[in-house]
């Protein structure tokens, strides 16, 4: 059997490599922090969570199925993670949903403004503009818009993360472009 | 034609419509300004969603969850620190013992101590038994190490070890408590 990259590392840890761990840890971290820092607007909470992450894999990695794609087995486990601690805590991420900070407001928070109005947002800004309008779709739609664009993953690998059928991914992933479309247009972004 | 529906839109540019559906789409967006404009914000929005900000995780996760998964070992520094430590503990218990069994008035509260309810008794009659008791152990290891291995360290060298081996067993489980102390 070949083994890709990360199931090299999976197989050193096993033997009680402590470094390939490191490394896997390393290779993760950043997409592993930002899902999880979007999915629950705190920081602390998303430190909280990816360390709990990374205790976990650990713990369950001698389950790992060499027949699928450690990403795909990791971001499954870190999605339930997530998906567990905002059921748990609904309230505070309803109360950051309803907030949905009007665009403008964080625009005015951020500095987003440029001298000469909305019109003239550089391209860069208008790069974080977006992503800042990603952060306050509601979760539904947000998970499946991270796993898609922040992590890389297939309609098909995202069902497999997620326990939901294929067309309602593509169907979110629809639905969410056109809020994102139509929030931005609303601001005069596109212009 | 009719306009192109939004589905129909982000199909087109992600390239998931068959070969007539897609010339179909390309040949109306020529002509219809309305479906262009669309087309083209899409298109800045998938480009723009396919490169994330990045977020930097802190340095701090990677350290907790090496520092949970492996507990360091002791270092030279701390491995000597308590090596130092445990022979003041045992010198200092010894002096206390001894300078309780020896001094006058300590001798004397000891004798009150049975007839009297006074703390200070009750404290000194707790430390000497412990000490005794503790004492009594390391003299009995001593004796059974004599008896096996035909050697005489001393009941002393016995329990300055025993307090050493028995910190740095207890080391993570200090290390993780002194840590929870910390917040």
């Amino acid at each position: 059997m070949i083994m890709d990259e990360d199931q090299v590392l999976i197989k050193k840890i096993l033997e009680g490599k402590k470094s390939s761990f490191e490394e896997l840890m390393k290779k993760y971290n950043k997409k592993i922090f930002g899902f999880i820092y979007r999915m629950v607007r705190n920081e602390e909470v998303a430190i909280e969570l990816t360390q709990d992450f990374f205790i976990k894999i650990y713990g369950v990695m001698s389950r790992y199925n060499f027949e699928y794609k450690f990403s795909t087995w990791a971001y499954r486990i870190c999605y339930n993670l997530v998906i567990d601690y905002i059921r748990k805590n609904q309230a505070q991420v309803d109360s950051l949903d309803d907030d949905a900070v009007t665009q403008k407001q964080l625009l005015e928070s951020e500095n987003y403004v440029s001298e000469d109005g909305f019109e003239c947002l550089a391209r860069e800004e208008l790069h974080h503009y977006i992503w800042k309008v990603v952060d306050c779709i509601p979760v539904k739609y947000r998970e499946l818009v991270l796993l898609r664009y922040l992590q890389g993953l297939k309609y098909d690998e995202i069902a497999l993360v997620t326990d939901l059928p294929v067309g309602t991914v593509k169907n979110r992933i629809f639905k969410a472009k056109e809020m994102l479309r139509t929030e931005i247009e609303k601001d005069g972004m596109f212009n | 034609m009719e306009c192109l529906t939004n589905t129909k839109i982000q199909d087109y540019i992600g390239d998931t419509l068959n070969s007539v559906e897609s010339a179909m789409a390309r040949d109306h967006l020529i002509v219809c300004p309305a479906c262009k404009k669309k087309y083209s914000e899409y298109e800045t929005l998938e480009k723009h969603l396919l490169q994330p900000v990045e977020i930097i995780p802190p340095a701090i996760i990677e350290r907790r969850v090496l520092a949970e998964l492996f507990p360091l070992l002791p270092s030279y520094t701390s491995i000597f620190a308590l090596v130092a430590a445990s022979f003041v503990l045992l010198v200092t218990g010894i002096y206390i013992y001894f300078d309780f069994a020896n001094n006058s008035i300590i001798q004397a509260i000891q004798l009150t101590a049975n007839t009297t309810s006074n703390w200070l008794a009750t404290l000194i009659k707790v430390i000497s038994a412990v000490f005794s008791g503790v004492y009594t152990i390391f003299e009995a290891m001593n004796r059974v190490l004599k008896l096996l291995l035909k050697i005489n360290l001393g009941a002393e060298i016995i329990g300055l070890t025993v307090f050493v081996l028995f910190t740095l067993l207890f080391y993570p489980i200090f290390k993780l408590a002194f840590r929870k102390l910390k917040g």
